[in-house]
């Protein structure tokens, strides 16, 4: 049997759920692409959301956070706290994903 | 190569509208960049004049701030204002360490300056100004301003 085929689709796009054309306020590099660090967009270079809301490449966050003694938002200099389950925490082996919100006290 | 890749993306945008009264002099390198800036309504203690600003990156910028000094030359002076004093020396909360935030820009600082100028009317150096010209050898990122906002 032949098969042929008429159409094929990409599936394997991707995109951080952020406006495309948003950047990162620290290093000016969209979302969908790596902080200035890394090589390769993906889990690696992920981006985080903090209470305030506000957004940016985790790597990029924890290089402020280092340096800033107060660890405050570059955006509003509140306090900067990882927002929901979206953190920086070191992943916590098999199936840490799937805690529901709040778990973590 | 924090500071190339967030500069050279700063530059493209310099190199198309600014606000106006600011203008990019140079940038031929990531390390030091000139900025004009000029006072936008009729304030006589700055009219007429064009100042220039030289910012100076280190390889972590913008996690750290620029250096930003005015620079004089025959025909720009600096400017009189209280936080600026008469060796081009910037005393400003936003270029000092505890008050920079990396979202800041050479762009948002230009704005800054412009409108730090813009809202003074005092014909006056800081405190202690032709001491501190006199006497001072250091970097102005190694100095540790007293605000004079913040003095009795
Ligand atoms: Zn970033
Ligand atoms: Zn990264
Ligand atoms: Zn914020």
């Amino acid at each position: 049997m032949k098969v042929t085929i008429l159409e094929w689709h990409a599936v394997a796009a991707w995109r951080w759920d952020a406006p495309a054309d948003d950047v990162c306020g620290i290093c000016s590099q969209p979302y969908d692409s790596t902080c200035p660090k890394c090589k390769y967009p993906g889990d690696d270079c992920s981006i985080v959301e903090g209470e305030c809301t506000h957004t940016f490449h985790m790597h990029c966050i924890a290089t402020w956070m280092q340096h800033d003694p107060k660890s405050q938002c570059p955006m509003c200099r509140q306090d900067f706290k990882f927002k929901g389950e979206n953190v920086a925490q070191e992943p916590q082996g098999e199936e840490g994903r799937d805690v529901g919100e709040g778990a973590a006290v | 190569m924090f500071a190339s890749k967030r500069l050279s993306k700063e530059l493209q945008k310099l190199q198309g509208t600014l606000p106006p009264g600011i203008s990019l002099i140079s940038a031929e390198n990531f390390e030091e960049w000139l900025m004009d800036i000029k006072v936008m309504d009729d304030n006589p203690l700055y009219r007429n004049e064009v100042y220039r600003l030289r910012f100076r990156f280190g390889s972590s910028y913008p996690i750290e701030a620029p250096e930003v000094t005015f620079v004089q030359d025959p025909s720009h002076p600096i400017p009189m204002h209280p936080h600026v004093y008469s060796n081009g020396i910037i005393c400003l909360d936003l270029l000092d360490t505890s008050g920079w935030s990396p979202v800041q820009n050479v762009e948002s600082v230009c704005v800054s300056l412009q409108s730090m100028l813009t809202g003074n009317s005092k014909n006056e150096r800081p405190p202690g100004n032709d001491a501190f010209v006199r006497t001072n050898r250091q970097r102005p990122r190694d100095i540790n301003f007293v605000f004079h906002d913040n003095k009795v």
